[in-house]
């Protein structure tokens, strides 16, 4: 007799906040990339988001506390190792969510690279994963590191 | 909010941020600006951005980028507690969006004199 399972079927195909969300381990990622970059891009949104709530509390010290406080904010943490690992991290997040938006802008807003509607045939594969949103979703995937890179030595002075 | 709209409402804010975020990358990427990272730090640098035309242009990508984002972790949220929960989510969508668009009109607006 086999083991009762602990979780009911259905609850594998449940979305919630975690298991659909912002957990790549627990969803079914292998051979879908589509979804490895539906998780990246909610991980990065999230990530962009709580950056721009503290960009603008930063930004805001001039009007706040004057240029005075300001130069001594950017004089300790402007050029700071601490502020330029956080910018290279955001410049990752940044290429990652701009680019493969631009791919989502493209496939699900303008509609192009989609593919046309066709007869179910084995191996039944829709046609949106064997259209061109496929082939720039790859160029995202081979362009993000190097461009991730080419930011990060700027970042850090290299270039 | 109907999911459908919330959607096109984050896929224009998309479209404005490819121009309004691009502008704002090139003008903090050294190659493209002429000025260095550290120097594009300096109060100086700063107070002219700021107080030029281009300082409306951040503006509005300040506008942009907050509904972008908030938008987005609302739809995560309708998601994860859908129902009932919508009119919490659409609540603190509107206080986070209207808090940190005032904050963000205050730097532009409110502005002190590089030398007063």
């Amino acid at each position: 007799m086999s083991e009762e399972r602990k979780e009911p079927v259905w609850a594998s195909n449940t979305p919630g906040i975690i298991r659909a969300s912002l957990n790549p381990w627990l969803v079914k990622a292998r051979n879908n990339p589509e979804r490895l970059a539906f998780v990246l891009h909610r991980v990065t949104g999230v990530f962009l988001v709580v950056y721009l709530l503290l960009h603008l509390i930063v930004t805001n010290t001039p009007a706040r506390a004057g240029w005075e406080a300001w130069d001594q904010l950017m004089e300790t943490f402007g050029a700071s190792l601490f502020n330029k690992i956080g910018e290279f991290i955001l410049a990752g997040a940044v290429l990652f969510h701009g680019m493969n938006g631009i791919r989502l802008l493209l496939a699900e807003f303008f509609g192009v690279c989609i593919g046309k509607p066709e007869k179910p045939k084995p191996p039944y594969l829709a046609p949106s994963l064997r259209s061109c949103q496929r082939t720039l979703l790859y160029l995202v995937f081979a362009l993000w590191p190097i461009l991730w890179l080419l930011a990060g030595l700027i970042i850090f002075g290299v270039i | 909010m109907a999911a459908s709209r919330l959607q096109l409402w984050q896929y224009l804010t998309a479209i404005l941020m490819v121009f309004f975020l691009g502008y704002h990358l090139a003008e903090r990427v050294p190659w493209i600006s002429g000025v260095s990272y550290e120097e594009g730090l300096k109060s100086s640098h700063v107070y002219e951005v700021y107080t030029s035309p281009w300082g409306i242009v951040l503006l509005l990508l300040a506008y942009t980028a907050l509904y972008h984002g908030l938008n987005g972790v609302r739809g995560i949220l309708y998601e994860w507690k859908p129902g009932k929960w919508e009119r919490l989510w659409d609540a603190l969508f509107w206080l986070l969006f209207i808090v940190f668009a005032v904050l963000a009109t205050s730097t532009i607006a409110l502005l002190p004199s590089l030398h007063g």
